[in-house]
């Protein structure tokens, strides 16, 4: 009898947590969308407009790819025999991702 | 499939390779191919690793791990988003001074970026061996950076006010 209370696992129905993670993959693409606007408004004015835009082209593509990633895990794991799979690339993606964000922010906040 | 890509990309490097205008830049973009394919391949093996390692958890502790990588990720973005509003917005005398705000809030969003990253891979791996969870130092970093980074601003105000 340990400490922990784990509930007793259920594979035919994870309830929520699909639905739930759905929606926090949606927020991700959001916060994509909304971090590249201002990554790309403040490019332009630090008079770097060609940046702005390779940026915003990017996050706009990345948020697209993320909010489809989203929808995708939804509709996969519907069945419960399907496997889990993991979502290394996706991650390591978005990971990178931000740290590029972050280095061309660093750029862009020196030039204004 | 394989060997026909690696045909193509042999094809762009000796193309890059013949002296033209554009070959520095052709030269370029074929390394960032060939770097961007050599992460995937690099991603594509931690990942079997990792299905490789224990057995599956119920999913919803999977669906959990995913959703609190992302949440991080969000703040990350954040905090990002944080210093660049500070470096637009923020009206020092002297203009330098804002850049003691942005940039360690820039530097620390892509720290937890990748720190986050590595949260993940960690939780799963000791799911997946039905370990107990490791605690991160995420939530201490993020407190005592936004902690530090606000004394530093209140400092930085009153000394700014005073010097000129």
């Amino acid at each position: 009898m340990g400490g922990t209370v784990t509930p007793p696992p259920d594979q035919d129905d994870p309830g929520l947590a699909r639905e739930r993670t759905a929606l926090a993959w949606t927020r991700s693409a959001l916060t994509m969308a909304a971090s590249g606007v201002l990554v790309a408004r403040a490019a332009f004015v630090g008079d770097l407009p060609e940046l702005g835009v390779v940026i915003a082209v990017a996050m706009a593509t990345l948020s697209v790819l993320t909010w489809r990633n989203g929808q995708a895990i939804y509709r996969e794991r519907r069945e419960p025999s399907m496997p889990q799979r993991l979502q290394t690339t996706a991650f390591g993606v978005l990971t990178v991702a931000t740290v590029l964000v972050a280095a061309t922010a660093i750029v862009v906040t020196v030039a204004i | 499939m394989g060997e026909s890509r690696a045909e193509t990309h042999a094809e762009t490097s000796s193309n890059a390779g013949a002296t033209g205008p554009n070959a520095a830049g052709r030269d370029a973009a074929a390394s960032e191919e060939h770097l961007l394919r050599r992460w995937l391949s690099f991603s594509a093996r931690r990942e079997r690793r990792l299905e490789q390692t224990g057995s599956d958890p119920d999913p919803r502790f999977t669906f959990a791990n995913e959703r609190t990588f992302l949440a991080w990720n969000r703040t990350a973005l954040a905090l990002i988003a944080a210093g660049l509003a500070a470096a637009q917005f923020l009206k020092f005398n002297l203009h330098g001074l804002r850049l003691i705000i942005a940039v360690p809030l820039i530097v620390l969003g892509a720290a937890l970026a990748l720190a986050s990253y590595l949260h993940w891979e960690d939780s799963e791996r000791a799911m997946r061996l039905r370990q107990p969870l490791r605690y991160s130092w995420m939530p201490r970093v993020l407190t005592g950076g936004i902690a530090v980074i606000a004394v530093c601003g209140g400092i930085l105000a009153v000394v700014d006010r005073l010097i000129h």
